[in-house]
């Protein structure tokens, strides 16, 4: 018989995964439709008891979401403009049931290649807090998520939380995500950015990223580079080339082909740097 | 007492006009809406009996082949698990509708992968669940095995009841001074249902009760008790409340059976849930369908031919094939015409009806091919149709029951705004947006079948409606209580409707659109029954009675009903059945659709702007009711125009996208406002009641407007739908160059 644990604390946790065998379950709405007909033989290690892992604080300056706090919950929080893209996706992230369960650390690790939650993380320069008996170290978002379910977690190790630095808390941020219905949708493609500006209105840093469009969601440092010192306007997007899409690899599958993912994704990147600049009128997001 | 009618001719007398209640018609709430609203209706799965086992169905891993066992005893060692069944009464896959005996049976043959082979039951559902997983399946896969249409060595009948020609399609393609010769795809679709099925079996010495999820009862029975080699007669079917059905409940399911096994081999209550994964591999689909259309038109737009050549598939021995061209021998005019039928034998999940079998892909593709041809010829698309109404039936050469595509056009046009459609293409932007509109008509015929109703009129006046007819969301339960309300003279609730029990008298079951003026004649003539008996004791002559808020009212006498009943019930029973007029007549219902879509032109997105749906369907018995039937049947349009698309794996055909998350029904937000016109319209071909079927009408027709509308505003024309945002921005980059 597999075994089923549900510890409270962290500690309890972290001591069960250096026995080693343990499949961690949080939200479930991964890992039980990936199940298919076949049986739960894994062992479970279900930490969807330990409160220490639910919601957001400051630490440091730092902004810290806790592992399993689920989407509907960073929806609500009080968060700078900057996670105005995050809130965006985590209202995308299947439909409200799903985000009233699913976890922001939970939709990391299941490692997706359409996993909403990515793009929004990495213009935000996330890291991921890992934990384990051996000690605590992070590791920036892009050298956590490795491929198409893969990441750099070891087997012992618990992902306790999500950081944001107070440095990249700053700017205006603009998801768009596009499927083949207007909600309750896989990605083909989605686009997250987030935009600094001086005071003369010009570009001071920016932060671009793609998801659905490669096995792992890929920041677009080029075009970066190329938009900073440009005034925040329509005018940049002139700029955008496609060059800066060199990075990409989507395949073909039922939703769309290779071909219209990469033109897509220069779309949706465009319009939501546009909706950055503000020169949409984005209001942020409704909790 | 049982009063009958045939229908062999029209019928002059409209009764309802002249009924004084006031109720038929009307907007009315569900009397069964509140119970649905607050979770109160109880549903299949809803009423398990005390101390009942689950069963949950394994299935076959194949697309062809042999079971050759099971490794039971390693399940059976499991907690809670009672029995692994593998027996040879099991079904394939379910009856088609009507069919009224047992599908084929024996697990051991495969046919398909996800076929049902084997039931564990256990004590709770999940551990049935896992037993049924855990199974060890012996399978010997059979080589040469075809699961696609266009597969290398497929097998493909072409049965010669199902070709038609007249006069010379080819010569009259050759002389046309417009022509269109195009061939079209759409691919499988699923009806999901909302409530996935379920049965809950349960024996008592050698009668057997099923509670489940169906539509046609009377059958079901049939083909339950056909199954298990028992008489019908021990059978009993309960189906007070279905969550939709569109075609998938039709006939008895494996699931069915399965529990009816199950429960008489271990002696207690037995359910069988299956999960939505398994409703979409081992219930129904709607065939894929590649069709050739042909029209020949001369220089006014006025056909002379018309050739609908259709190839779809199904399971090898299955009776039903969709009938793609249904309506075509009937629609428009063209004396030259060829109606092709082929069947491709695959090994797929099983091909049925799904909502308007037939027309909803057969008439919507001729649509897109009259749009074609509209654009060819430089016809307003609506004068094209209104030009090529035929006076009767051109096939058949029998008059219409009525008509009233030509007011449906019109009217919809008008009411559309149809004169501000630009008539070259890609002429209206938006922003990023390319703006279009098209539209389609709309045609399904008209059917009756056999029903029995049984009323009763209770010495206080309250009357009571029995049938084993279903309501599976479509207001059954409200029309049959507003017929019987305004034929008895009795505010609506004094009247009880009781539908899903077998042991009330037969209905017509839901489907094809003929439940509401089947079931509601039933009713309507046992109603006239009761009239009668208060004529005799109120001393009047049948026309001279008016029933109204529960007194009978003639000359100047106003008693109340009670009181002419002297404590006494009245009870008739009502029977409809089809006659001659189905042959004198061709009875069908109309309408028209229009759409204005956004197409982006950057991201190939369509969003459809508004919708319109204009229908004559006979009476309306009742306004609100009809227009959620045409609301969903139009959403359905929706999703078949742009997203709905089940994808089988070429390898061995199991279904791929096998829930909602990815079979893409349209949400709330890809829906925008849709009018629905329900036009006055009396058939006196169809039934006392003068009212044909509705629930159908929706979806024939509605996703070709749709397409049009694309057409209209991009240039861009898909041939094989859905009408994807890849699909749509291809055919944009080809038109820039």
């Amino acid at each position: 018989m597999p075994r089923y644990a549900r510890p409270s604390t962290p500690d309890e946790a972290i001591a069960l995964l250096a026995e080693g065998g343990w499949t961690i379950l949080a939200g479930g709405t991964d890992f039980y439709p990936a199940q298919g007909a076949r049986p739960i033989r894994d062992d479970i290690l279900d930490i969807g008891a330990i409160e220490a892992l639910r919601g957001i604080r400051e630490d440091k300056g730092d902004i810290v979401i806790g592992a399993a706090t689920s989407w509907t919950e960073i929806v609500r929080a009080r968060l700078p403009m900057a996670f105005d893209a995050l809130k965006a996706a985590a209202r995308e992230v299947g439909s409200v049931q799903i985000q009233n369960t699913g976890t922001i650390a939970g939709n990391l690790c299941n490692a997706s290649p359409a996993a909403d939650g990515v793009p929004a993380l990495l213009v935000l320069d996330a890291e991921v807090e890992l934990a384990s008996t051996r000690g605590i170290r992070r590791l920036p978002l892009r050298d956590f998520v490795l491929g198409n379910r893969r990441t750099a977690r070891a087997a012992d190790e618990l992902v306790t939380a999500i950081r944001v630095p107070t440095a990249s808390a700053a700017g205006r941020s603009s998801f768009f995500k596009l499927g083949a219905r207007r909600y309750l949708v896989i990605s083909i493609a989605m686009a997250a950015v987030r935009v600094e500006t001086d005071l003369q209105g010009r570009i001071a840093r920016c932060a671009i990223a793609v998801g659905a469009c490669s096995a792992v969601a890929r920041r677009l440092e080029r075009l970066e580079a190329d938009l900073v010192g440009r005034p925040a306007d329509a005018a940049a997007l002139g700029v955008i080339g496609e060059r800066h899409f060199d990075g990409l690899a989507p395949i073909d599958d039922v939703r769309a082909s290779a071909v219209y993912r990469m033109e897509a994704a220069r779309e949706i990147v465009g319009r939501a740097l546009a909706d950055a600049f503000g020169t949409t009128a984005g209001q942020g997001v409704a909790a | 007492m049982t009063v009958h009618i045939r229908m062999d001719d029209r019928v002059e007398a409209d009764r309802l006009e002249d009924m004084a209640q006031g109720v038929v018609g009307k907007p009315l709430d569900r009397p069964d809406g509140a119970r649905k609203a607050s979770g109160t209706a109880a549903y299949a799965m809803d009423s398990l009996p005390d101390g009942a086992c689950f069963g949950v169905l394994a299935r076959a891993t194949i697309a062809a082949g042999r079971l050759e066992g099971v490794d039971a005893a390693a399940v059976e060692a499991l907690p809670g698990v009672r029995a692994v069944i593998v027996d040879e009464r099991m079904l394939r896959n379910p009856a088609q509708g009507m069919a009224g005996k047992a599908p084929v049976q024996d697990p051991h043959e495969i046919a398909y992968f996800g076929q049902p082979v084997a039931l564990v039951v256990a004590e709770s559902f999940e551990q049935a669940r896992h037993g049924a997983i855990a199974l060890v399946l012996r399978l010997e896969a059979r080589a040469g095995a075809v699961v696609g249409p266009d597969d290398a060595g497929v097998e493909i009948e072409t049965p010669e009841k199902k070709q038609q020609s007249s006069g010379d399609l080819d010569a009259a393609m050759r002389e046309a001074v417009f022509g269109v010769d195009q061939t079209y795809t759409t691919p499988v679709h699923a009806s999901a249902a909302m409530e996935p099925h379920a049965s809950i079996a349960q024996w008592d010495e050698d009668r057997l009760t099923l509670r489940g999820s169906y539509q046609m009862l009377r059958f079901n029975r049939a083909e339950l008790a056909d199954a298990l080699g028992i008489d019908e007669k021990n059978v009993r079917i309960l189906a007070p409340f279905v969550g939709g059905g569109f075609g998938s409940k039709l006939g008895i399911a494996p699931e069915a059976v399965a529990a009816a096994i199950a429960a008489q081999r271990l002696g207690v209550p037995v359910a069988v849930p299956m999960s939505r994964q398994q409703v979409f591999e081992g219930v129904m689909r709607r065939s894929e369908t590649t069709q050739r259309i042909r029209l020949a038109a001369g220089a006014d737009g006025r056909l002379t031919g018309i050739g609908h050549e259709a190839l779809v598939s199904n399971l090898p021995g299955e009776k039903f094939s969709e009938p793609v061209t249904q309506a075509t021998p009937f629609l428009y005019r063209g004396e030259n015409r060829v109606i092709g039928h082929r069947i491709a034998r695959v090994n797929r999940t099983c091909a049925g009806s799904v909502r308007a079998p037939g027309e909803a892909v057969g008439v919507t593709m001729l649509e897109i091919a009259m749009d074609e041809l509209a654009a060819a010829a430089g016809i307003d698309p609506v004068e094209l149709r209104l030009r090529n109404i035929p006076d009767e039936d051109p096939t058949q050469q029998i008059p219409f029951s009525s008509h009233k595509l030509a007011e449906a056009l019109r009217s919809g046009a008008d009411r559309f705004g149809w004169d501000r459609r630009r008539t070259e293409p890609g002429q209206v932007r938006d922003g990023e947006w390319l703006v279009g509109m098209g539209m389609a008509s709309a045609v399904r015929v008209n059917m009756l079948v056999e029903a029995k109703a049984r009323v009763s009129l209770s010495s206080d006046g309250h009357a009571l409606v029995e049938t084993d007819m279903t309501d599976i969301g479509t207001g059954t339960y409200a029309i049959l209580t507003q017929i019987a309300a305004e034929m008895l003279g009795l505010p609506m609730d004094r009247v009880e409707t009781r539908l899903g029990d077998t042991d009330l008298p037969p209905g017509s079951g839901s489907g094809g659109s003929f439940g509401a003026a089947s079931n509601g004649t039933a009713v309507f003539m046992a109603c006239e029954e009761i009239r009668r008996m208060i004529c005799e004791r109120f001393g009047c002559e049948a026309h001279d009675l008016t029933l109204k808020d529960g007194r009978a009212i003639a000359g100047n006498r106003s008693v109340p009903l009670a009181e002419i009943l002297g404590g006494e019930d009245l009870v008739a029973e009502g029977h409809a059945e089809p006659g001659d007029a189905e042959d004198k007549v061709r009875q069908a219902t109309y309408g028209s659709y229009f759409a204005e879509v956004g197409v982006n032109a950057v991201t190939g997105e369509t969003r459809v702007r508004r919708m319109l749906g204009v229908f004559a369907a006979g009476r309306i018995l009742n306004a609100k009711t009809a227009r959620s039937q045409c609301l969903g049947g139009m959403t359905f349009g929706i999703g078949m125009a742009l997203t709905e698309e089940i994808f089988h794996d070429p390898r061995d055909g199991h279904i791929v996208n096998r829930d909602f998350a990815e079979y893409h029904l349209p949400v709330n937000a890809d829906v925008p406002q849709i009018d629905v016109v329900l036009l006055e319209e009396r058939d006196a071909w169809a039934n006392p009641l003068q009212a044909k079927g509705i629930g159908e009408l929706g979806i024939c027709g509605a996703a070709a407007a749709v397409v049009n509308a694309i057409h209209n505003a991009t240039g861009v024309r898909v041939r094989d739908l859905p009408a994807t945002l890849d699909k749509v921005l291809e055919g944009l980059e080809r038109q820039g160059g």
